[in-house]
């Protein structure tokens, strides 16, 4: 007999590694820096929490839980940060956008 | 007033000690009574922000809490939804992106509200804070025309405004590509200046 925390645990963590593979599909497809970015800080934010939720879920109500759930916000807050910092600093050193109608950068 | 910020900040630590510790002897209690006051001895002129022009003071953790947690909720939904369009766009066969770079203006005092709004914006998948000037002005790259609406629509700009408890002040400057302003006629007109002094710049 299958517990159904485990399988919602199961779904969780699965579809979180799903949003960490597509992050690297980004990174891959993405024309420029910026657009780069978004693919590298965001999506692994969003897999890491389903990854850690489910993590949760499996362990239950217990202090392992509380301590995922700080690991959860510390990534929360930092990794916004880090993605914040790289792009300023492509901005300040003149990195160029890559648009649509003027491929290759320059706007 | 300040011993009310000690205050709070003194029970936030003992209640975190509490959480990672996990015991309740008299002796681990006291030690984190003790490393709380210490603690928030030491920090609290780090937490003590000022404002950019220097003439108010604003303690960094100063909000209702019930409102952080509604904002969090929030924060989570729009990470989730926006998360799973990015996705598609990323995914799709022609790569539905359009990125540009979009600028606006808040005027808020309180520097912690700009970082929470500069880390909410670069939270919400498919927008990056680029820049935030003393002024106020951000600029930030979306990379999809859901996300670049988004910001101009200002939900966030505005919630993050009530979670602090300021003054709503939001104004779009036009980026400068111009291509992106023809919809918008006479606005992308008026932004022109600011479009080619930023052209200019990078």
């Amino acid at each position: 007999m299958i517990d159904i925390r485990e399988i919602i645990a199961v779904i969780m963590i699965a579809l979180g590694i799903l949003f960490l593979v597509i992050s690297a599909v980004g990174m891959l497809r993405l024309p420029d820096f910026y657009s780069r970015l978004h693919a590298s800080g965001n999506s692994e934010t969003l897999g890491m929490m389903l990854m850690l939720l489910g993590f949760v879920v499996y362990e239950g109500a217990n202090l392992i839980s509380f301590k995922l759930i700080f690991i959860f916000l510390f990534v929360f807050i930092g990794n916004p940060i880090g993605t914040h910092i790289l792009s300023k600093t492509a901005f300040k050193t003149g990195e160029p956008v890559w648009t649509k109608d003027k491929e290759g950068g320059g706007k | 007033m300040k011993a009310r910020y000690y205050l709070k900040l003194v029970i936030f630590l003992f209640v975190f000690w509490i959480l990672l510790s996990g015991r309740f002897e008299a002796k681990f209690l006291i030690y984190g009574v003790l490393t709380s006051l210490i603690a928030s001895y030491v920090c609290m002129p780090l937490l003590m922000l000022k404002s950019a022009d220097g003439k108010n003071e604003y303690f960094a953790l100063d909000f209702p809490v019930w409102r952080l947690v509604l904002y969090c909720l929030w924060i989570f939904w729009q990470l989730i939804t926006s998360n799973f369009a990015l996705a598609r766009a990323i995914v799709s066969p022609d790569l539905a992106i359009n990125p540009r770079v979009v600028r606006f203006k808040v005027e808020m005092d309180n520097p912690m509200a700009l970082t929470v709004l500069a880390n909410s914006i670069t939270l919400t998948p498919g927008t990056v804070t680029m820049n935030v000037t003393d002024d106020g002005i951000y600029e930030i790259h979306a990379l999809t025309d859901d996300a670049a609406d988004g910001i101009r629509a200002g939900d966030m700009q505005r919630r993050v405004a009530r979670l602090f408890g300021q003054d709503e002040t939001f104004v779009m400057l036009d980026g400068a590509d111009s291509a992106d302003n023809a919809d918008r006629g006479e606005k992308g007109a008026a932004a022109d200046g600011a479009g080619s002094a930023e052209g200019g710049m990078i």
